[in-house]
């Protein structure tokens, strides 16, 4: 049912796809847990108390959590073209998806330091532990678990973002999704990129379990 | 060694609570010095000023002849290495093993691998827990992970140890083998101890001084002997009442025409046939109404509630001969 066009078609679109949420998924962590860090350690009566920074980069990442990501994507178009030198293709569709991950990374990280023990942190302050090595040596390892899975979860939603963002040009699965299966009305076509899509999703999840699992396992 | 001078506390949100009213106490080198305060007398913030986890409102700590209110925060965070605390729910970290953790306060203090596996492994054998070195904490049991707790709080050889109902959440059994370890490194080490609890059983077990705590004041401050024996303050009293006599009130079991006396004997005292030598002595008659004997860390009491049926004479020389033999009296009615 599918010739050889279509098959390669299918591989090149699934690897801008694993391109565009692979690097979205880490220049978001990247930026996303410090960020989280941030926002626990300033939280009042937290290691790093600072109200007016918490409040601040709360109010950042809920906003950043509340433009739903079609209307986002097109509205950084200047900054994608900035950033990319270009609004279409695959390497754009990463600055939007990598904005749009950014606040959900934070909050997801925030989520997951929030849960450390507050009892272990007094334990490291009573010893005399800085808040670097708080952060560095207590909250990061102890809530690695939750951190992994907090990433795992980006990238899942970073699959369906993408597929979004193939819609405006960025390439990948749900490009291909729409202007073949949808514009051209090819079913077979549709169906094959959301059986790819669905296998990807469960590829990322089980992997992110497995290590979560791994690490729970000590714990 | 520790002094606090007119501590007070006050935590403030949608109704204030005064967590220490102007605490004032000094607790000696060498000691195992107990705070003993039902739940939210202030003792966890008392223990809790001692290394600044808690700052006090006003008022003065001092830690080894240094005033812990005025460090800066680098001067206190190396001033907190030289105190060692440990808690409840033992805080150990989860993603490390029995190793990793007592390294932990080292490691912070920047010190060499070799140095450090040199030093957990000798408090390992400190605490009993050589053979369980790669294990991680949610292997071991309670009281196992508070030994760990201890190993990881002397780990950086501090003066003081401050136990946070350090015996709280274990059994009994395991309560006593903690103590008996504390009591150990307070001995072996010449380390001073501060703990809080609320069970006077674990003051009594290895407590040197006691202060009873009561809404943020503190209420009484002395020997454990002395506190234990003859409480003074209404808090302390109304704390041992059913530890060491019994619960019943004297108007229970008191006879009409009889005195009604609560007798102490300390340490040899408690050996002594005291009692049989006032009747011979006064002629008097004495029911036992009950008795206890126990010990007060090392030093055995003995502890009677007894009736004196005689003439006001009689009683009162009986009395009088009681005190002489330095038993302590109190008259119950």
């Amino acid at each position: 049912m599918f010739n050889q066009a279509m098959l390669s078609m299918l591989y090149a679109a699934t690897l801008e796809t694993l391109q565009m949420v692979g690097t979205a998924t880490l220049l978001a962590t990247l930026a996303g847990v410090p960020m989280g860090i941030l926002l626990t350690t300033t939280a009042p009566s937290h290691i790093l108390e600072q109200p007016l920074l918490h409040r601040l980069l709360g109010g950042i990442v809920n906003i950043g959590r509340s433009i739903p990501f079609i209307i986002l994507m097109v509205a950084i178009i200047p900054f994608t073209r900035a950033v990319a030198g270009t609004s279409i293709g695959t390497e754009a569709a990463i600055v939007p998806l990598t904005v749009a991950a950014i606040p959900f990374v934070a909050r997801l990280v925030d989520g997951a330091l929030k849960e450390v023990d507050p009892g272990v942190i007094e334990a490291a302050v009573s010893m005399g532990a800085s808040p670097p090595q708080i952060i560095y040596k207590v909250m990061l390892p102890e809530a690695l678990p939750a951190l992994v899975l907090a990433v795992t979860l980006t990238a899942v939603n970073l699959v369906g973002y993408s597929a979004m963002a193939g819609s405006i040009g960025g390439g990948g699965l749900g490009d291909l999704a729409i202007r073949y299966g949808y514009q051209r009305f090819r079913g077979d076509i549709m169906l094959m990129t959301v059986i790819i899509l669905v296998v990807l999703v469960q590829g990322i999840q089980m992997l992110g379990d497995k290590i979560a699992y791994k690490l729970y396992q000590r714990n | 060694m520790i002094t606090f001078k007119n501590v007070s506390k006050t935590f403030t949100g949608s109704s204030d609570v005064h967590a220490l009213k102007g605490i004032s106490l000094s607790i000696p080198a060498g000691e195992i010095f107990g705070i003993i305060g039902q739940s939210g007398a202030g003792k966890s913030t008392l223990i809790r000023c001692i290394n600044m986890l808690e700052r006090p409102d006003s008022g003065e700590v001092w830690v080894n002849g240094v005033l812990m209110n005025d460090l800066s925060d680098k001067e206190l965070r190396k001033a907190r290495k030289q105190t060692g605390m440990i808690f409840q729910h033992f805080n150990l970290l989860n993603s490390r093993t029995v190793l990793q953790n007592i390294a932990f306060p080292l490691e912070l203090a920047g010190c060499s691998r070799k140095s450090v596996r040199d030093k957990v492994s000798s408090l390992a054998d400190l605490v009993g827990l050589s053979d369980k070195l790669n294990s991680y904490p949610s292997q071991l049991s309670g009281g196992q992970k508070q030994r760990v707790g201890i190993a990881r709080a002397l780990a950086t050889e501090p003066k003081i140890l401050l136990c946070d109902e350090a015996t709280s959440a274990l059994d009994p059994e395991t309560t006593t083998a903690v103590l008996s370890l504390l009591r150990k490194i307070n001995e072996q080490l010449n380390l001073t101890i501060v703990l809080i609890t609320h069970e006077m059983a674990v003051i009594q077990e290895i407590c040197d001084s006691v202060a009873v705590l009561e809404d943020g004041v503190l209420e009484e401050t002395g020997p454990v002997m002395d506190v234990f024996t003859q409480p003074r303050s209404k808090a302390a009293k109304r704390m041992l009442q059913g530890f060491l006599s019994t619960k019943l009130s004297p108007e229970n079991w008191h006879q009409p025409d009889s005195t009604l006396l609560k007798l102490t004997f300390v340490d040899k005292k408690a050996h002594q046939p005291i009692i049989s030598q006032m009747i011979r002595r006064h002629g008097i008659d004495v029911n036992i109404l009950f008795g206890r004997i126990d010990q007060m860390k090392s030093t055995p009491f003995g502890m009677l509630m007894v009736e004196l049926t005689g003439s006001d004479g009689q009683v009162a020389q009986a009395i009088e001969f009681l005190q002489k033999n330095q038993v302590g009296v109190e008259v119950l009615n």
